[in-house]
């Protein structure tokens, strides 16, 4: 009989559910993993609002069994048939977090399975793996909460480079609350929608420190701009080549173009380093087609390629905690009632990566 | 530690199985300060009682929302999915 587990994921705004198996045997491109069902409810803010965590934690609450009960009807798996029951216990916010452990914990103790723990950034690694068939990328992990390169060492996933202050999902979402357009389906979303439509770029601070970024200042200096722009002030950076006004299209158009150079720079140098030539890029900012063809330009320049996820597994998913803590279960990894208490903080590189041995 | 507040709940269940899967649930998540509040969970037969001793009456309010929260949680996995009801 395969391996089967189920997942819940909600340490941000989307709570996921969802149910993978394994076939016996190793895992491999010839012995793939199946998703049998992948759930999403996302907590919706009216435009211009990000999210609360008391809120998010309540919008969890509220979904969570209902959102259990869906995955396993799609996936047509009794509870009995379950090896794990899998969670993210980091990192992201403490309250929506701690929502969804709590309904992890009940069905453990009631249907007699196993906790598994699992590292967020790591269940995107991992689905994004088996999702491209990647075997050993530098991998760009970029979401609304996080902004790190990573590389695989000796059972590590280690952080080359990562952001000094918010996340480029968290920039870019900050930048639509100043035009108040809203945030969903992924962070960045609409920018992107609008960023098409633009064509002058507006110049921006670039703030690669080494192989790390900040984004903060850039973010105050394209906001200010934003208001001048709404305020009808004078500000020469808003006035284009041929004398016409820059357009809030430009501004987005610009600000994906700075930020995304950025990442392709750390991205690049960290390939450069590890001498690998894939790139995988995971996480909600990793939907966005602009990034993506910015960083097959690099990677074609260095004979490489990218692999990227659609929606169904870039955004916040549970099938991705499903597959990541039934890896670590199939390697003997448990997470005792007193060990699963979630964290905000929980570095990629503090997961032992018992499942490869490469 | 003297704490010069306390409340408690003491929640019936159908079986004294739902009452300790009840306790397990709750009772690994620490208090935010241990200083401030203390909550204790014990279970005697079918019945949770909960205890919060803490500084003031606003640190426990706080904590007893919050499991009342988190105790919905629960109740509403025990109903949805127990196979056999007590």
């Amino acid at each position: 009989m395969p391996y089967y587990s189920l997942g819940l994921e909600g340490s941000a705004n989307k709570l996921g559910v969802g149910v993978i198996e394994h076939p016996l045997e190793k895992i491999a491109a010839y012995n793939q993993a199946n998703v049998l069902s992948n759930v999403r409810d996302t907590y919706v803010t009216p435009p211009g609002e990000g999210f609360l965590p008391r809120d998010t934690a309540r919008h969890h609450r509220n979904w969570v069994v209902r959102l259990i009960k869906q995955a396993l009807k799609e996936a047509n798996i009794r509870p009995d048939q379950l090896d794990c029951i899998c969670f993210t216990q980091g990192p992201g916010m403490g309250a929506p977090l701690q929502s969804v452990v709590i309904a992890a914990r009940t069905i453990a103790q009631m249907w007699d399975l196993p906790l598994v723990g699992v590292n967020h950034c790591i269940g995107h690694i991992e689905m994004g793996r088996e999702i491209t068939g990647a075997t050993n990328p530098v991998v760009l992990y970029v979401s609304g909460g996080n902004t790190q390169v990573i590389a695989y060492s000796r059972q590590r996933y280690r952080i080359f480079g990562e952001t000094l202050d918010i996340a480029v999902g968290n920039c870019l979402d900050r930048f639509a609350r100043t035009l108040r357009i809203p945030n969903a389906p992924s962070p960045g979303y609409n920018i992107e929608q609008l960023a098409k439509k633009g064509r002058h770029l507006v110049e921006l601070p670039y703030t690669v420190k080494g192989m790390d970024l900040s984004m903060s200042g850039i973010l105050e200096y394209v906001d200010s701009l934003a208001h001048d722009l709404f305020q009808g002030k004078k500000n020469k950076q808003l006035i284009r080549a041929d004398g016409s006004k820059v357009t809030v299209e430009d501004l987005c158009f610009s600000l994906q173009e700075c930020i995304f150079a950025m990442l392709v720079e750390i991205t690049e140098r960290a390939m450069a380093h590890v001498g690998s030539r894939e790139v995988l890029i995971v996480g909600g900012v990793g939907c966005n087609e602009r990034l993506q063809e910015m960083m097959g330009l690099m990677a074609k320049d260095r004979n490489g390629s990218i692999y990227a996820t659609d929606e169904r597994f870039c955004i916040d998913n549970g099938i991705m905690i499903a597959h990541a803590g039934l890896l670590a279960y199939r390697t003997g990894t448990r997470t005792t009632l007193e060990q699963s208490v979630c964290t905000q903080r929980f570095r990629t590189d503090e997961v032992f990566v018992s499942w490869r041995e490469d | 530690m003297v704490f010069s507040h306390r409340l408690s709940y003491r929640i019936p269940f159908c079986s004294a199985k739902q009452a300790r899967i009840a306790q397990g649930s709750l009772q690994p998540d620490p208090t935010l300060k241990p200083s401030e509040l203390q909550a204790v969970y014990t279970v005697d037969d079918n019945v949770l009682t909960i205890t919060f001793d803490g500084v003031s009456e606003r640190v426990i309010r706080v904590a007893a929302n919050n499991t009342i929260e988190n105790l919905k949680t629960v109740i509403e996995c025990l109903e949805e999915f127990e196979i056999k009801s007590c």
